[in-house]
C-alpha cells in the first residue's frame, strides 16, 4: 500500500530541513520558547512547570473566584436563560464565591511564608539553586569546551536523534556539532540571545531534562553545571540523562577534575566537581554499554553510550 | 431465545460510542440475537432507544437463561457496579480510557472517572468471559488489565454517512479565503487536553512563521473540557492568531465534509488515541495526514500517513510544508490513505464484528465458553 513511501528517508529529510532553517535564521530568536511562555501564561497552574515562583504567582492569581459566569450562546433564548440565571443566583454565588477565595488566598499566603522560610534553609545550606550557585557560575573558570569539541562530535556523530548540550554557553561546542551535521540544541540558563542559526533555549539543565520526554534524544553534553552542582542534584541528572536517551544513545560529560579546583567559585558552589570515576558509577548504574574516560590536563571527559 | 444486551455508561445516539452500540445492536438483531441497549443516561435518544438499568433488573428477573452483557466501556461509571451484581455472563467491548494524568490539571472531576474506569477495567477482568478491542493498542491495554482472551473487532462506524454533499454556504466561505492564498490546516475532534489542540497551533504558527504567513487553521469539534477551549482562545488571541484560526465547535455532517473538502492537510498531534476516526475520515477523502505517532495512531494510518516521532512545532511545520510542496509525495498520501481508509467500512468492520459474536456464542454452545 504505503510502500512507495520511503518513510525513514522523508523523515531524514525533513529533520534536515528543519536544521537549515533553524541554521538561517528564518525564525525569530526564542520563537519556540516564546510560544511555551504564551501558554504557559494562560494554562492552569499544574499544566506548564514545576517553578516554584511561577506556579505560587498563578494559583495566587486564581485564589479569587469569578461568579460572573459566561452567557454566551449561540441561541438566543438559551443566553437570555443563563443570564436570567445568573441574575437569581449571584448573590448566593458571592456569598460562597468569598468564603472560597478567603480561604484559598489564606492558604497561599501560608506557602509563601514556607517559601521564605525554605529559602532561609536554602541561604543557610546552599542547595542546588539561589543566588549562591549564581555567584558561583559567574565566577567559576569557563571549562575550554573547544579542547573537547572533536572528541565529542566523535561521541554524537551517530546519535539515534537530537543532541543537548547543557549548559552550553556560548554555544560554540552546539555549533560545532551542527557544523558536523549533528542536530544539537543548546540549554543555558542565562537570557542571552542566541548566536544567528543556533537554537539556544533559555533554562536550567536539570529542569529542561525533566521535561524532555523519555528516549527522545540522541545524545545528553554536560558541562558548566556539573562543576557546580550538589550530588544528590547531578545524580539525578546522571538518571535523567539516561532515561531520556533513546537506544544506542550516548551522554558525554565535560567536567573540570577535583585537584584543579579552587578559588572564589569553589567557596561559593554548593557542590564540588566529581572525580571521573564517579561519573562512571553514576551514569552506569541503569545499565550501559559502555562508559570510556578521557582525561586532560585540568579535565576530563566521560562518554557512556547506551545499548542500540 | 438468546440475548446480547448492551450497557453504556450514557448514551449519544452521535458520539463514536453510541453509534457504535446502535450498529451492534441492528447486526446482532440481524443474527436472529435479542439486543436491547441500557444506559446509566442518555443525551438525545429517540423515546424506546435506551432503557434504565432498572428496567433490565425487572425484565432479567423473568429471562436470564442465555443472556450475555456487553459493556461499552471507556470511563468510569456507576453501571461498573450494575454489572458486578449480574450473575449473565459478560463481554467488555474496550473503546480505551485517556490516561487520567492528561486531565488532571484542567478537569480534575474527568481525571477522577477516568481514573476509575482504569480500576473498573481491572476488576471486571476475571468475570468477563471476552474483551473485544477496537484496535490492537487497545488490546493490549486489555491484557495489561488481566483479560485471558481478546480479541479485535474495529469500531463500528459508517464513513459513508458522513459523504453528504458538502453545505454550500460553508463551500462558499472557505473557497473565498483559500482565493486569498495561503494552506488549510485541519483537526477534527473533541477540544480536550488529550488532542493537544494547543500543540497544533505551535505547529501552525511556526509553519506561518517559517513558510506561509497566510495559512489558515481549523479547529472542528465540541467542547470535550470546558477550560482547555477558554485557554486555547487565550492562547489564539496571546499569539495574534485569533483571525487565522477558526474554532468551529461541533458542525453538521454537511459542514464537515465542506471542510475536509477544502483541507490540505490534516495535523493530529493528539497524546492519546484509542483510534481516532477522523483520521480515516481525512484519509476517505484523500487530505494527506501528518501526525504525531503516540498510542492507536500508527496502527489506525499503518503508514498512510507522515508519522512524527516529536511534536517540536518546527518539525511539523516543515513536515507539513514538505507534503504541501512535493505534489508526488501528496498523490502518494493521498492514494495510501484511502486504501487504508476502505479498511474501515462498516461492512467489514461489521463482518468482523459478526464473526466475533459468532464463534463466541458457538463455543458457549459447546461448553467452552
Amino acid at each position: 500500500m504505503s510502500d512507495t513511501i520511503d518513510h525513514p528517508r522523508l523523515l531524514a529529510e525533513i529533520d534536515e530541513e528543519v536544521r537549515r532553517r533553524r541554521e538561517s535564521g528564518d525564525l525569530p530568536a526564542g520563537f519556540e520558547r516564546e510560544l511555551d511562555l504564551v501558554f504557559a501564561r494562560f494554562a492552569p497552574v499544574h499544566a506548564v512547570g514545576d517553578d516554584f515562583a511561577q506556579v505560587l504567582e498563578r494559583t495566587e492569581q486564581s485564589t479569587h473566584v469569578d461568579v460572573l459566569a459566561p452567557t454566551a450562546s449561540r441561541t438566543p433564548a438559551v443566553g437570555l436563560a443563563k443570564r436570567v440565571i445568573r441574575k437569581a443566583v449571584i448573590w448566593e454565588m458571592r456569598y460562597v464565591a468569598q468564603q472560597v477565595s478567603t480561604f484559598a488566598f489564606g492558604v497561599t499566603r501560608a506557602v509563601r511564608l514556607l517559601g521564605d522560610r525554605v529559602d532561609g534553609l536554602e541561604q543557610a545550606a546552599p542547595g542546588a539553586g539561589g543566588k549562591f550557585l549564581a555567584m558561583a557560575r559567574a565566577a567559576a573558570p569557563a571549562l575550554d569546551t573547544s579542547r573537547w569539541a572533536t572528541a565529542v562530535v566523535d561521541a554524537v556523530q551517530d546519535a539515534p536523534g537530537r543532541v543537548v548540550h547543557a549548559e552550553c554557553g556560548d554555544g560554540a561546542l552546539v555549533a560545532r556539532m551542527n557544523q558536523a551535521g549533528v542536530d544539537a540544541y543548546g540549554v543555558g540558563p542565562v537570557d542571552q540571545v542566541p548566536p544567528p542559526g543556533l537554537e539556544v533555549r533559555v533554562d536550567e539543565a536539570l529542569v529542561h531534562l525533566r521535561a524532555v520526554p523519555d528516549a527522545s534524544l540522541g545524545g545528553v553534553v554536560l558541562s558548566g553545571c556539573v562543576d557546580l552542582l550538589p550530588l544528590g542534584t547531578l545524580s539525578e541528572m546522571a538518571a535523567l540523562a539516561r532515561a531520556k536517551l533513546a537506544p544506542g544513545g550516548v551522554a558525554v560529560v565535560l567536567a573540570t577534575k577535583p585537584e584543579c579546583w579552587a578559588g572564589v567559585a569553589a567557596d561559593l558552589a554548593p557542590g564540588r566537581p566529581l572525580h571521573p570515576k564517579t561519573w562512571c558509577q553514576l551514569l552506569g548504574a541503569g545499565g550501559v554499554s559502555s562508559v570510556e574516560v578521557v582525561e586532560g590536563p585540568t579535565d576530563y571527559a566521560v562518554v557512556a553510550r547506551l545499548p542500540g | 431465545m438468546v440475548a446480547v444486551h448492551q450497557f453504556i455508561p450514557t448514551f449519544a445516539p452521535r458520539d463514536a460510542i453510541g453509534t457504535h452500540a446502535l450498529h451492534a445492536q441492528r447486526i446482532l438483531r440481524d443474527m436472529g440475537i435479542d439486543s436491547d441497549i441500557y444506559a446509566g443516561g442518555s443525551r438525545g435518544a429517540r423515546p424506546g432507544q435506551v432503557h434504565s438499568l432498572r428496567s433490565f433488573a425487572r425484565r432479567a428477573a423473568r429471562s436470564a437463561e442465555g443472556t450475555w452483557l456487553l459493556y461499552q466501556l471507556s470511563t468510569g461509571s456507576a453501571v461498573f457496579d450494575f454489572l458486578m451484581e449480574r450473575p449473565e455472563p459478560k463481554l467488555v467491548n474496550y473503546h480505551n480510557i485517556t490516561d487520567p494524568s492528561l486531565y488532571r490539571a484542567w478537569e480534575p472531576g474527568v481525571a477522577v472517572e477516568l481514573g476509575e474506569g482504569r480500576r473498573q477495567l481491572r476488576e471486571l477482568a476475571p468475570r468477563v468471559e471476552l474483551g473485544i478491542a477496537v484496535s490492537e493498542f487497545n488490546r493490549a491495554d486489555l491484557e495489561e488489565a488481566g483479560y485471558a482472551r481478546t480479541t479485535v473487532a474495529p469500531v463500528l462506524v459508517d464513513l459513508e454517512e458522513g459523504r453528504v454533499s458538502p453545505d454550500p454556504a460553508t463551500s462558499r466561505a472557505l473557497a473565498k479565503a483559500k482565493s486569498g492564498g495561503g494552506a488549510d490546516w485541519l483537526f477534527v475532534g473533541r477540544l480536550a487536553p488529550h488532542k493537544c489542540q494547543h500543540d497544533v497551533v505551535r505547529a501552525f504558527a511556526a509553519y506561518r512563521a517559517a513558510y506561509d504567513p497566510r495559512a489558515r487553521l481549523h479547529l472542528v469539534g465540541g467542547t470535550g473540557s470546558h477550560a482547555y477551549r477558554v485557554t486555547l482562545e487565550r492562547y489564539l488571541a496571546g499569539l495574534g492568531l485569533a483571525g487565522a484560526v477558526t474554532i468551529a465547535g461541533s458542525v453538521r455532517q454537511s459542514v464537515l465534509a465542506a471542510v475536509y473538502r477544502n483541507a490540505d492537510v490534516f495535523v493530529c498531534l493528539s497524546e492519546h488515541e484509542g483510534f481516532c476516526v477522523p483520521i480515516v475520515e481525512a484519509m476517505r477523502e484523500r487530505v494527506p495526514v501528518v501526525a504525531f505517532a503516540a498510542t492507536a495512531v500508527p496502527e489506525t494510518v499503518a503508514g498512510a500517513a507522515v508519522l512524527l516521532p516529536t511534536k517540536d512545532p518546527m518539525t511539523v511545520a516543515a513536515a507539513v510544508s514538505r507534503v504541501l510542496g512535493d505534489e508526488v509525495l501528496r498523490k502518494q498520501l493521498a492514494d495510501a490513505g484511502e486504501e487504508r481508509a476502505s479498511h474501515f467500512t462498516l461492512e467489514r468492520a461489521g463482518r468482523r464484528f459478526r464473526t466475533v459474536m459468532e464463534d463466541l456464542l458457538q463455543g458457549a454452545e459447546a461448553g467452552c465458553a
